[in-house]
Parts: structure tokens; C-alpha cells; sequence
């Protein structure tokens, strides 16, 4: 550590230049990740709010909500308890009078069931009658109020706010609440179709007649575009991992390389390999440290400095997973030069 | 009991055609209190001659004894300690770790070898007599070549090694500070008892060595 923190002091310029590289290349990890999991939870919020364990749809629907219609005929086959609820789900364009137009995923529930009883109201109260809804805050974001009369598409019905609800989104949309009545006119079907599917909460949950029951993870995977999405970020986030690792490694190689004359002196006096190795390795690792510590403050900043519409969201396992990352990266490039550093030849700087 | 014994000890590079004889059956002893100088022109083996007698490269046949400890029999590790704790290198170039200030360079001495060493009295007692005393916050890029040299001797008698072995100590110096230097190291033989040996081909070092050896073409023979 001793060698470590004076060549580092000693040579400001060009480890200024590494932390720089290892700082830019954290920010993008932590920012790409922030998006990533923001965008993830944005997909699946309103549902995870829920605690379901199972989702019945029409076999023929391809496990996809927007797809699948339940006929009352088939739904009054499936013995409903307390631990299922009828979903309906259409998108919608929401406008009231003066505000902008916002895109909204409208989800019709039954207030007898456990969804409407699970959701939890930040501001005003729960929809009681047909024509109110319940929205998520990013309504009030966007100067909704309680008391708004919002249209819902091009129907002529208008439909109050009385509840602002927190963290409601589904596939990247706001979530407005309401009666399955209402999502029978934003879906333009009869009485004859009871939802596009029924959740439950019960980890046993099994529909038959015609239906088919997924966990929530297939559920949620079938949403559109999330898998995509996901699978994008998870490549983006890896090769990145991977070309930071090649060039941290490149890095330290080249450092390596440029420090043989004097290891090669130090080993001659009988400074033990050991010595220079460790001091490769805390080298790596102060650097990479420092690139964390001022990656990380440069994300906090630019999470308090951008808007709040931008989906960037954090957790500790999901940074700590990444630091991890990165961390190792850093290890395994400094241990790439091990093998030169121990066999580095004294008598190459003994002359003839 | 001589310090530092080599015996019939050859060495060579390459396989057949290419073989090149570097030593050529040398036998040489270092004692204690006394000063070995090895003379010879440059490429004659001297160089190698010194290497193999402080256990950084073995020899291909022969032995080498330093404070009876055969080396070839010692592993790596050992020849390591061997080196930190008993013998003192002084080498041309590259001597010092150019981030480090020269306090730092015997700072890094105690870090690996914690006792032993010179104190701080006698470290300042060095330092005066080579001359750099007012140096120990410079760092190597800030000193002159003759600096350099002083600095890495002090540097080498810092660990206070039982044999010091130097390899051109005095190239990059002036007559006067050679002369303080080769009295330096005859009075490290005399007066602390150890065992110096100085390959070089300056012979301004005559006057301070005991014993005088010529390399030549891989053979030894006294002068």
C-alpha cells in the first residue's frame, strides 16, 4: 500500500486519468442500471403493489393481458374467493379541461375484490361510484387535482378524481383506477365479457375452462416490450462490465510493464515478489475505489438534477451488485500482470 | 571463514552451436573487513560474476557460499531473504524507485525489512559523509547522475548488509567524490567489518581495495 498510495501522489496526471476513465465508465454502469431497473418497475409497479402470486387469461390470448377477454359464462365457472379479483385493462388518453393530455393504463376492478382493497391512497379516497377514478401521483405531477372530471379516450362520459395513488404504473404508463363498468366502455365490449383476466393471491391459484394460469413472472414477462427491454439493458450493462474490465486491465498491463525496470531493481535487493504483487492489487483497487466513490456522487447528482419523469430508480442490491462488479473488475485486471511482476528479471538491469 | 565463496563455478548461455561461455571455472572468496575489486572491460563477465555471487542468477556449475549457505540449495524465497538481510547491492542504473523521495527510498527498507537497519543517527552520519544529507525530500528526477549514485549507495548500506556487492559504483562520478566514496567503503570493510566487493573498471578504486581481480574473457585471475 505503502508504494501504492506514493506512486499514486507522485504521479497525479496519470492516475487522475485512470480514476477519470474508471469514473466515467461507473457513471454509465450506475445510470444504465438506474434506468433499467426505473424502467423495469415502471412496467410492473401497480402489479407488484398487489402482492398476486397467479394471473388466469384466455388460453388462446398468448399470456398476454391486452389480448385475452373472459367471458362471463367462463368466469362464473372459476370458483372466486376472497383471494381472486377480475382485471380489465385498456389504454387510454386522459384529458381534462386545461391540462395536457397524458397516456394511462386504465385498470377496471371490482370493489368487492382484494385488488381494490390493496391499493393504497396517498391523497383523497378510494373510487365509490362508477364515474370516479383513482390515479397515480404522476397525475398530480402534471397539475391534475383531486375534483378534475377527466375523459378517458373519445367516450363522452367524464370521470372524477377523487384519489391519488403512489408508484401505480403498468408498462411505463400511468395507472388510473376504476370500475370494470367503466373499462367495459374504454374496451367497447358487452356484459358479456366479465374482465381480460382474474388475479389472485393465493400461490395455489389453478383456473381451468378454458384458461390458463401463469406466475406473475410469466405475467410480467409477457407485458409488452418488458422482456426486450430488459434483455437490452442486461446486454448494454454486461458487454460494458466486460470493455471496462478489458480496459482497466490494458491500463494497469501498460502501468506494469513501465514499472519492470524498477521491480526488477526492487527484486534484486530482495524485496519479496509478494511486496510488488500487493502492491499491483491495492493499487487496482484504490483506483477503482476512487472511480466508485466519485462515480456514485456524479449519479446522485444527476438523479437530483433530472427531471422527474425520467424513470431512473435505485436499490441497495442492485448498486451494491454493480460495485461488486466493477470491484472484481478492477481485481481481475490487476491480476492479469501477476505472472509478469513474479517473474521479472533482476539481471535485466544488471549491464555486462 | 570467508564471507562470500565461489568455487569452480561456470556459466553459460545457449545450446551447442550457440553456446557462449560467460565464467570460465572461477574461484573467488570475500571475507570480512576486506575490499575485492573485480576489474574488467565491459561484456569480460563481470557483471554476471556478480549476479551469480549475490544469488540472482544461478551459476551452471559450482557452488556459491555466502555465510555458509549454499545458495543453489536455497529456494527463491529464501534467496530473497538472503539478499534483503545480508547482502547490499549497489547497482548502475535504475537504482532507485523514481516515485518515491529519497527518505522514502529507506522507508520502503523498513517496511520490508523492519529490523536491522541503520538508524536514524547513523542514517544522518551517512548521508553527511556522501554528501546528499540536505537531499532526503528530493526525488531521483531532481538529482544529478553522481547524486543518483551516492543516494543508491546510501541506499544499499541502509539494510546493513554483511557483504555489499557494487557494480560500477563510481561511473557517474568526479575524482574527489570517487575518492569518498572507495574511502567510504574501505572503512564500511574496516570499521564494521564487511565484506565489499566492487566490479567496475575504474581503476581510480585501486587504492582502496585489498585484494585486486582482472576478468577477462570469462577467466579470473589476480591482479
Amino acid at each position: 500500500m505503502f508504494l501504492a498510495l506514493k506512486e499514486i501522489r507522485h504521479e497525479k496526471l496519470r492516475y487522475g486519468l485512470i480514476i477519470g476513465m474508471i469514473v466515467l465508465v461507473t457513471y454509465l454502469v450506475f445510470v444504465l442500471s438506474g434506468l433499467a431497473y426505473g424502467l423495469a418497475q415502471q412496467n410492473t409497479q401497480a402489479i407488484s403493489s398487489w402482492d398476486a402470486s397467479r394471473v388466469a387469461l384466455d388460453k388462446d390470448a398468448n399470456d398476454s393481458i391486452s389480448q385475452s377477454l373472459i367471458t362471463s359464462t367462463t368466469a362464473n365457472k372459476v370458483a372466486m374467493t376472497k383471494h381472486e379479483a377480475y382485471l380489465g385493462q385498456a389504454g387510454v388518453v386522459a384529458k381534462a379541461k386545461g391540462q395536457a393530455k397524458l397516456s394511462a393504463q386504465f385498470l377496471g376492478i371490482s370493489r368487492q375484490q382484494f385488488i381494490y382493497q390493496t391499493v393504497k391512497v396517498t391523497h383523497g379516497h378510494k373510487p365509490v361510484k362508477a364515474n370516479q377514478i383513482m390515479v397515480d401521483d404522476s397525475f398530480k405531477d402534471n397539475g391534475y387535482a383531486l375534483g378534475d372530471k377527466v375523459t378517458l379516450n373519445s367516450t363522452s362520459g367524464q370521470y372524477t378524481i377523487v384519489g391519488f395513488t403512489h408508484n401505480a404504473k403498468m408498462s411505463v404508463a400511468p395507472v388510473v383506477y376504476g370500475s370494470l363498468g367503466t373499462w367495459r366502455t374504454l374496451s367497447h365490449v358487452t356484459s358479456n365479457y366479465k374482465a381480460n383476466g382474474i388475479v389472485s393471491n393465493d400461490a395455489n391459484f389453478s383456473a381451468q375452462h378454458g384458461l390458463s394460469t401463469l406466475s406473475m413472472s410469466q405475467f410480467i414477462n409477457k407485458l409488452p416490450g418488458y422482456s426486450a427491454q430488459n434483455t437490452t439493458f442486461t446486454f448494454m450493462i454486461a458487454f460494458l462490465m466486460i470493455i471496462a474490465m478489458v480496459v482497466i486491465a490494458v491500463f494497469l498491463y501498460i502501468l506494469t510493464m513501465q514499472k519492470l525496470p524498477n521491480y526488477a531493481v526492487l527484486r534484486a535487493q530482495g524485496i519479496p515478489a509478494k511486496v510488488l504483487v500487493t502492491t499491483t492489487i491495492s493499487q487496482a483497487l484504490l483506483l477503482v475505489v476512487g472511480g466508485l466513490v466519485i462515480g456514485t456522487a456524479l449519479t446522485l447528482a444527476t438523479v437530483l438534477a433530472l427531471p422527474a419523469g425520467v424513470p431512473m430508480s435505485f436499490n441497495l442490491p442492485l448498486l451494491g451488485g454493480v460495485t461488486a462488479g466493477i470491484l472484481l473488475t478492477g481485481v481481475i485486471g490487476a491480476l492479469i500482470p501477476v505472472k509478469i511482476i513474479l517473474n521479472v528479471d533482476p539481471v535485466s538491469v544488471i549491464g555486462g | 571463514m570467508p564471507a562470500l565463496t565461489l568455487t569452480n563455478v561456470n556459466k553459460k548461455f545457449g545450446h551447442a552451436t550457440n553456446e557462449v561461455i560467460v565464467l570460465h571455472d572461477i574461484s573467488f572468496e570475500a571475507s570480512a573487513g576486506e575490499v575485492s575489486l573485480v576489474l574488467g572491460p565491459s561484456g569480460s563477465g563481470k557483471s554476471t560474476f556478480l549476479t551469480i555471487a549475490g544469488g540472482i542468477q544461478t551459476p551452471t556449475s559450482g557452488s556459491v557460499v555466502v555465510e555458509n549457505k549454499t545458495l543453489q540449495e536455497l529456494s527463491g524465497k529464501d534467496r530473497d531473504a538472503l539478499r534483503l538481510n545480508q547482502i547490499g547491492f549497489i547497482l548502475q542504473a535504475y537504482n532507485l524507485v523514481p516515485y518515491l523521495t529519497v527518505k522514502d527510498q529507506f522507508k520502503l527498507v523498513d517496511r520490508v525489512k523492519p529490523q536491522g537497519n541503520l538508524n536514524a543517527a547513523e542514517l544522518a552520519d551517512l548521508l553527511d559523509q556522501l554528501g546528499i544529507g540536505q537531499l532526503v525530500n528530493q526525488f531521483p528526477a531532481e538529482l544529478s547522475g553522481g547524486q543518483t549514485q551516492r543516494v543508491a549507495i546510501a541506499r544499499a548500506l541502509y539494510q546493513n548488509p554483511d557483504i555489499i556487492l557494487a557494480d560500477e559504483p563510481t561511473a557517474a562520478l568526479d575524482s574527489d567524490r570517487v575518492k569518498v566514496v572507495g574511502q567510504l567503503l574501505r572503512d564500511l570493510a574496516k570499521q564494521h567489518n564487511k565484506a565489499i566487493v566492487v566490479v567496475t573498471h575504474d581503476l581510480r578504486l585501486q587504492e582502496f581495495a585489498d585484494k585486486t581481480y582482472m576478468i577477462m574473457d570469462g577467466k579470473m585471475t589476480v591482479a
